[in-house]
């Protein structure tokens, strides 16, 4: 169940767009943010509210990488392994995220602190290996300085 | 006019279509995967590739829309490589599993890449893997075999309405799946197979059970679940039914089918199913041969009739036999036995509304065509969902308000509410009053037409104002204006008048009003029917006071059309209807029931009365296809042929009337023949040879069917009024105005007409069971959270008649006051708890205002 401020604010982005359809996106956003991530309840509010079938929600969410489509950990780390970040060593990242932490690609920690996402390049070939921290840009990533700013993430 | 070039060859065309449209027009082919011709362009698959002059790069044939002047080749080699190409990558991933997928020889990419493709392919990676699905009961998917057309989406989104299924996943991890990723939950209307061109979401009610080529036959036949009257090809391999599917173009739902029509078919090889005759020795009953069994019916009703006389002795036809079936029933009824007693369950609610709305406006005022009904500018549904009782009619609705018609709908209508209706939904028992609201508001905005002085002297005086509606039913004055500006802004408006209402309070009044409502802004009416023959039992006289064709049983000119026919006389004196026939059991004066075709002690309402009302008759005659709860307690029981292994004709909603065809060859008798054999063991001959001759005999009496043949009906001239006279409304209009009912207790019981059951057919289909296993008593999320219950959780449901020990079933789409119940299931019948009058207009049982309380535990 919504709370009422979370109703209205999905009734407020509904008006920006022309058609419940394309409010679809911000609306799933703000349903994982409420839900933890797009569990079927989640998928059912946004249908309430915007009078969108929930299958169509769902279909939609499914396209985009970057929601949640499982229970996540607190911390997303989305690792890009793509040419650049790859040729930088970031497959060696990625062993050591399992060394460190048992963090394994598409799993969460069992402590719940982190989970990994692998992604295809995140548009920062120039400064690769690189990765996001949920919101949080960090590149120029050794074996050491991913530890270090990984730690700061409890 | 347009001419285009294709191949060379000049094209004219009228209008503006796509290319691959100009091209099928003249003959020439194009192949095609993701193009379907009932739903909407995709372009998606690129096997329709085709070179257009000046336009650079190849195009989609199935959009593109011609212009005057193009040149179109549909056969270069550019084309062939590119159709090659796109074959070629579909089978990188398809799994080419051909010789162990049930599709393979209806298959549309096998035959493409056969008539078109590599023989080789050249991709050498793995294919992309996902188990096959099997956790629904009815409908598989294999999705490594998916080629992403879409086809299934846009039929169930776009046709269907029900949004069920939807692409998920991105590139290469794309497929179609249901919410839950698993389990359907959805309709079932099996429309997403018909459409599916490879065998990626196929039924698992004849999984690896037969090839294409081994179907031995297809049979064009009528589906024997409700008054739509859907046309179904029924395939038979070694005598028994292996599927049932749609056929475009064909029939009232070209192309579409229900849950029930597509899956529904099952009972007819039961293993249930009555084989031989059946007589009840000390209290139980025994098999017994024909003999035995026509010669005892026979001289037991004659000894009744002599001793008691012929009124002593009641007849009830069936809505879901043929017009044949009934035709000949009745016939023996009058003019064997000698009595008008016979009535069917259409005079449940179906038979009161259809006579009452002709009466006001003559013969046929209801046969409007369904195919109609997308194309009107407004739909006003009144009474019930129309997508439950009649799903195939439920999606014109859809349909008309995708086309941009506008729905309103008063009361419950779930499978409505995504289609943007203005929905009314007045207090409990308060629908007359805004229904008589209604008729005043549009009475000011249009004026009486002057056309109908009977309707207009009965509803000249009505008046209430908005304000007034409002005290009473609680729906806003503004929303009344709202409701009352569009019908009458309407041009081409339809009226469908659902179950609910038909069996409401006072409903000859409400029915007057809504005649009002479609005589003021000049409608069309639909009655929903629920039974395959429901409109032609009443049509072939299976009613106490008609004959075949409408005129009543005391019109001596009409008798002696068929008494000199049936060289038989026919009583003047009208019989008794349904519920007299109950009455007159239960008190005695009721001493033999012939029943055809129907089971009464489960499908009357107070179905408890019912039934110690005919364990109170001395002979009980039951004839049917199954030993039904009615059956049990008979002295006789009789089997009979059913739906598909037997010829006839249905009449459905819309009056047109059609052709059943025998797909299925089994022993035993048809309806019509076994009572003809009784009769004949009477004393009087009946001399049908088969239901052709039945029919030819019908057409040659009832001047409503004047020259009227199987050929006709075959060739699709079975439209009412056929080549008939009709008749136009004779008597004054009555009405009752019902009781006044007010609101007092907190729940109230409603029957629910769920999608996948009907009755006494469904519970014996394995598919139907499996999507919809028991009965539950749904309630609302309000409701459920009073009582504190879950969905699943045992409830006793009691009315003043009785109580039943259900599972619970949450359901947002109800009202808080109510409790609905389905009569649907063995032992588990909603018709047991009610309590009912009689309307004594309409002669409709009236099941509303039921108090119900519920009570958690149980059993
Ligand atoms: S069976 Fe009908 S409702 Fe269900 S997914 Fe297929 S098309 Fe949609
Ligand atoms: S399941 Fe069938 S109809 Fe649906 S997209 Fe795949 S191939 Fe097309
Ligand atoms: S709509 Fe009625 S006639 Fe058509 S398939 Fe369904 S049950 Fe049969
Ligand atoms: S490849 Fe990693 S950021 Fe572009
Ligand atoms: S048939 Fe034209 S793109 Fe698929």
């Amino acid at each position: 169940m919504l709370s009422e401020a979370v109703i209205k604010e999905l009734e407020e982005i509904r008006q920006r767009y022309p058609n419940a359809r394309a409010a679809l996106l911000p609306a799933i956003y703000i349903a994982q943010r409420e839900f933890g991530w797009l569990s079927p309840e989640a998928y059912e509010a946004v249908s309430d509210i915007l009078g969108v079938p929930k299958t169509i929600a769902r279909g939609v969410a499914t396209f985009y990488a970057m929601y949640k489509h499982k229970p996540m950990g607190r911390n997303i780390v989305h690792l890009c392994t793509n040419v650049s970040c790859m040729i930088l060593g970031a497959e060696r990242l990625v062993d050591i995220l399992k060394e460190r932490y048992g963090l394994e690609p598409n799993s969460t920690t069992p402590d719940g602190r982190f989970s990994l996402v692998i992604m295809e390049c995140i548009g920062a070939c120039g400064t690769a290996p690189a990765m996001l921290v949920n919101t949080d840009f960090h590149d120029n990533l050794t074996q050491e300085n991913i530890i270090q700013i990984l730690e700061s993430y409890k | 006019m347009i001419t285009v070039n294709i191949n060379g060859k000049e094209i004219k065309l009228e209008k503006p279509v796509t290319v691959l449209e100009a091209a099928r027009s003249a003959g020439i082919k194009i192949p095609t995967l993701c193009y379907h011709e009932q739903l909407e362009k995709y372009g998606g698959c690129r096997l329709c590739l085709v070179e257009i002059e000046k336009i650079p790069r190849l195009q989609t044939a199935c959009t593109l829309v011609v212009t005057d002047g193009m040149v179109i080749r549909t056969e270069t080699e550019q084309v062939t490589n590119a159709r090659r190409g796109v074959l070629e990558f579909l089978l990188i991933n398809h799994p080419l599993d051909c010789p162990y997928c049930d599709k393979a020889g209806e298959c549309e990419l096998q035959d493409m890449v056969e008539k078109y493709g590599h023989t080789t392919g050249r991709f050498k990676e793995n294919k992309r893997r996902i188990p096959e699905n099997l956790e629904d009961p009815v409908i598989v998917r294999n999705m490594e075999r998916c080629i992403m057309c879409t086809r299934c989406v846009r039929m169930c989104e776009g046709v269907q309405g029900a949004s069920a299924i939807a692409v998920i996943n991105r590139g290469g991890h794309s497929h179609i799946e249901p919410f839950s990723g698993g389990r359907y939950d959805c309709e079932y209307c099996g429309n997403c197979i018909s459409v599916c061109p490879v065998g990626a979401i196929m039924s698992r009610m004849h999984r690896h059970s037969y090839r294409p080529w081994q179907l031995v036959s297809e049979t064009e036949t009528i589906c024997p679940y409700c008054g739509v009257g859907c046309t179904l090809v029924v395939q038979v391999r070694d005598n028994v039914i292996k599927r049932v599917i749609p056929r475009l173009g064909k029939g009232v739902n070209s192309g579409l089918l229900c849950s029930r029509g597509r899956f529904g078919y099952e009972f007819v090889g039961s293993e249930e199913r009555l084989t031989s005759p059946l007589i009840k020795k000390d209290g139980k009953l025994e098999q017994a041969t024909w003999k035995e069994a026509l010669d005892l019916v026979a001289t037991r009703l004659g000894e009744i009739r002599k001793k008691y006389g012929s009124d002593s002795i009641a007849g009830i036809a069936s809505p879901r036999c043929t017009n044949e079936d009934n035709y000949v029933f009745q016939r023996f009824m009058r003019g064997t036995i000698g009595t008008n007693n016979i009535d069917s369950t259409a005079s449940l609610g179906y038979a009161g509304t259809l006579r009452f709305i002709e009466n006001i406006f003559g013969g046929g005022v209801t046969a409007n065509q369904i195919s109609e009904l997308s194309n009107s500018d407004l739909i006003f549904v009144a009474g019930g969902d129309p997508t439950t009782v009649n799903p195939v009619f439920g999606l014109k609705i859809r349909a008309c308000s995708r086309n941009g018609g506008r729905l309103l709908t008063i009361g419950h209508s779930k499978g409505l509410r995504n289609f943007n209706p203005v929905e009314l939904r007045p207090q409990l028992f308060t629908e007359t009053v805004l229904l008589e609201g209604l008729v005043t508001a549009l009475k000011d905005r249009k004026g009486l037409p002057g056309s109908n002085k009977k309707i207009e002297t009965r509803i000249k005086d009505i008046n209430i104002s908005v304000d007034d509606v409002e005290k009473t039913s609680r729906v806003s004055g503004k929303d009344v204006e709202k409701f009352a500006n569009l019908l009458s802004e309407s041009v081409t408006p339809a009226i469908v008048i659902g179950r609910e209402l038909m069996q409401s309070n006072g409903n000859s009044y409400k029915f007057l009003l809504l005649s009002a409502i479609s005589y003021l802004i000049n409608g069309k009416i639909y009655l929903l029917s629920e039974r395959s023959n429901e409109q032609g039992v009443i049509d072939m006289g299976c009613a106490p006071d008609i004959l075949p064709g409408y005129k009543s049983v005391s019109d001596s000119e009409f008798r002696k059309r068929y008494e000199s026919v049936w060289k038989t006389a026919i009583p003047e004196k009208q019989g008794l209807s349904l519920s007299g026939m109950i009455i007159s059991a239960k008190n005695g004066a009721i001493k033999a029931m012939y029943i055809m075709g129907e089971n009464p002690v489960y499908n009357l309402p107070d179905s408890k009365e019912a039934e110690a009302a005919l364990k109170n008759i001395g002979f009980l005659v039951v004839q049917d296809i199954f030993l039904s709860e009615t059956g049990k307690i008979a002295d006789v029981v009789l089997p009979a042929l059913s739906w598909s292994e037997k010829e006839g004709t249905f009449t459905n909603m819309e009056r047109r009337i059609q052709l059943l065809r025998k797909a299925v060859i089994r022993e035993g008798k048809e309806d019509w023949r076994i009572i003809s054999n009784i009769s004949g063991n009477m004393g009087v001959k009946f001399n049908y040879s088969d239901a052709e001759d039945v029919f030819s005999e019908i057409s040659s009496v009832s001047p409503l069917y004047k020259g009227l043949s199987y050929k006709e009906i075959e060739m699709g001239n079975s439209i009412y009024p056929y080549k008939g006279e009709t008749l136009t409304g004779g008597e004054d209009i009555q009405i009752h105005k019902g009781k006044s009912i007010t609101a007092v207790s907190r729940l109230y019981l409603r029957i629910e007409r769920p999608l996948f059951h009907s009755g006494t057919l469904s519970r014996r289909a394995q598919a139907l069971l499996k999507v919809y296993p028991e009965a539950v008593a749904r309630i609302s999320p309000l409701t459920a959270e009073a009582y504190s219950l879950k969905n699943g959780d045992k409830v006793k449901v009691s009315t003043k008649k009785g109580f039943l020990e259900l599972p619970v079933a949450i359901d947002d789409g109800l009202e808080n006051s109510v409790v609905a119940l389905t009569n649907n299931f063995e032992g588990k019948g909603a018709f047991s708890l009610i309590e009912y009058t009689i309307d004594t207009v309409t002669n409709a049982p009236v099941i509303e205002g039921i108090e119900v309380s519920i009570e958690k535990g149980g059993g």
